[in-house]
């Protein structure tokens, strides 16, 4: 039945199934690729929509090909292409929202749909396991911060842990500063600057990949562990 | 959709695409633990899961394949792309210079006359990057880079230094703890295709790429073997210990390390389904290095026949396989060498016959 609608929607751009097939095969490489390359940071659906329009124009044809890519990434590798409206700074949400088209302000990531355990067990790259725990901590901290926190007020919650902005040789994060930089490149952070009467600000938001549905639940679980955790060992 | 995945398949690629390469062994323990289903017992059953994964897997053109390290003669798996587009040159966190550099070593390993696959660190950092300009270039022609070549030339010995452990953390190269660079596992999965559109002289027993190999110690001919195949060709088979291919003598001892281990099959199971790749790649220029010092010329100087073989005890330092630490991989006890060209016009010419 899928497969009958599928040849349906298709035939009506007027392309074969070979040559929808080799889109959708395109587009997944690129997702797989350019997630590697960019180390999870959110790709364009922009991106994405010209890989189809640079040698097919047919309207439309570009979303039905995102949406086969989708369905063969979840079928094929067990990976989620989940979509992620890009949020702006809160200073500037109101003068801009208005200018900025939906379509342009999308992004995609890929996030495993194994179950957690499952994934910690046999997925977790030993390698990088520590970069999430760092997203992790830096999440919650702006989190308990009421999703907005003063740039050097986040700092100073960071030294306390040993991470200074210029420490270059952090055993195990490396650049610590460098570290920190791709949180906002992969839209769990973003830098808002405000013009106050004492000069400039720098603060830092929650970004759409913090703010997405499964990572805030996972956010909260996370604190109120810590939160228990500190006061078992404050009873003993 | 008759050929479904399930999870557990989607467990075997994504730890393969996150972790890299795992062993045969550790394969299986995984399939085991995923399956509840023995798959040395019931190896068809192993064989249609994998089969099942490269069905799916083509319609991005990537595979699940085995490769054979043939430094220790262990079966491994990886997931590889088979073909080389414009989406996946995007599938790199390394520089044009660092793939030169990548490249030049290799070249450099492959090209080893007395096929010990190897050479050292410090001749790996003064490998000259300017044969690799004419490749850059061409495929950065869209790009239209004209200073590629510089940043080929300005490409300094400590980021050729750092690229190195990145290629090693990577499992592009292997370095063990006397500091020998060697191939890494997934240069064995991913080049097999370079291997053989580079007419690499390859083994004589599997026919694979032999670039780890015995030599026939007769200087007419060509044959060689990997060491793991000449235990199954002498000990396994029961044949006299002559070359297949001359009758000449071929001393053959086991190696201390391998004696201890039990003897098992070393022909790789992975999946039937072959995709095949189109990946050609020209073949640069041999790789000249002036300031190779003496004990490397010793080993590594094609011209000149080697009285001793290679002394070197190679350690492998990977913490990931620590089972494996008990496998030394040692060297054959006298190797021969010949004249690289000489070698690849007779094997020319008995390809015409």
């Amino acid at each position: 039945m899928r497969m009958a609608n599928a040849a349906e929607d298709f035939s009506q751009f007027g392309i074969s199934k070979e040559e929808k097939d080799k889109l959708v095969g395109e587009l997944i490489r690129y997702m797989l690729f350019k997630t590697h390359q960019n180390s999870g940071c959110p790709i364009k659906r922009e991106e994405l929509t010209q890989l189809v329009t640079k040698n097919y124009h047919q309207r439309n044809l570009p979303t039905f090909v995102i949406n086969e890519a989708k369905e063969k990434l979840s079928f094929v590798f067990g990976y989620e292409m989940r979509e992620l409206q890009r949020t702006q700074p809160s200073s500037k949400a109101r003068t801009q929202s208005s200018q900025q088209s939906v379509a342009d302000s999308k992004s995609y990531i890929l996030i495993s749909q194994l179950p957690p355990n499952v994934y910690e067990k046999y997925v977790v790259d030993v390698n990088t396991a520590h970069l999430s725990g760092f997203t992790f901590v830096i999440i919650s901290i702006v989190y308990l911060a009421g999703g907005k926190i003063p740039e050097e007020n986040l700092w100073s919650q960071m030294r306390r842990m040993g991470l200074g902005e210029t420490e270059s040789s952090h055993p195990v994060l490396g650049n610590v500063k460098q570290a920190f930089e791709l949180l906002v490149q992969q839209r769990y952070l973003q830098k808002d600057k405000v013009n106050g009467p004492e000069g400039n600000t720098v603060y830092y938001e929650l970004a759409e990949r913090a703010l997405d549905g499964p990572m805030n639940d996972r956010i909260k679980e996370y604190i109120s562990q810590i939160v228990q955790d500190n006061t078992s060992v404050g009873a003993a | 959709m008759s050929s479904a995945l399930n999870w557990r398949h989607h467990v075997v690629i994504q730890s393969l695409l996150s972790r890299g390469p795992l062993s045969e062994k550790d394969l299986h323990a995984m399939f085991q633990d995923l399956t509840k289903r023995n798959p040395g017992t019931e190896r068809q059953l192993f064989d249609s899961f994998i089969l099942k994964i490269n069905k799916a897997l083509s319609c991005a053109n990537f595979e699940l394949r085995a490769c054979i390290d043939q430094y220790d003669g262990q079966v491994y798996y990886g997931v590889v792309n088979t073909v080389s587009d414009e989406h996946s040159k995007l599938g790199t966190k390394y520089t044009v210079p660092q793939i030169a550099f990548y490249k030049a070593i290799i070249e450099a390993i492959v090209q080893d006359a007395s096929a010990n696959a190897a050479i050292f660190s410090i001749h790996a950092l003064n490998l000259s990057l300017d044969s690799q300009v004419t490749i850059v270039t061409d495929s950065q022609s869209q790009g239209s880079q004209p200073n590629v070549p510089t940043a080929l030339k300005n490409f300094s010995l400590s980021q050729k230094e750092k690229t190195l452990h990145e290629l090693v953390r990577d499992q592009w190269l292997d370095l063990t703890t006397d500091g020998v660079i060697r191939l890494g596992l997934k240069s064995f999965l991913d080049l097999r295709s370079w291997f053989r559109n580079n007419d690499l002289p390859s083994c004589h027993v599997c026919n694979e790429a032999g670039i780890k190999a015995e030599l026939c110690q007769n200087e007419n001919c060509t044959v060689r073997i990997h060491h793991y195949c000449l235990k199954q060709l002498f000990l396994q088979r029961k044949v006299a210990e002559v070359c297949p291919s001359c009758g000449t003598s071929w001393p053959y001892t086991v190696p201390k390390a391998e004696a201890e281990q039990t003897e098992d099959d070393n022909e790789p199971r992975g999946s039937k389904q072959v995709i095949k790749s189109e990946r050609k790649r020209r073949r640069a220029n041999r790789v000249v290095d002036d300031e190779v010092g003496s004990n490397n010329q010793d080993e590594l100087n094609e011209s000149r026949e080697s009285q001793h073989g290679n002394g070197l005890v190679q350690k492998r330092g990977r913490p990931r396989r620590s089972d494996d630490a008990d496998i030394g991989g040692s060297d054959a006890s006298q190797s021969l060498t010949a004249i690289s060209d000489a070698r690849r016009v007779t094997r020319s010419s008995a390809r015409l016959s």
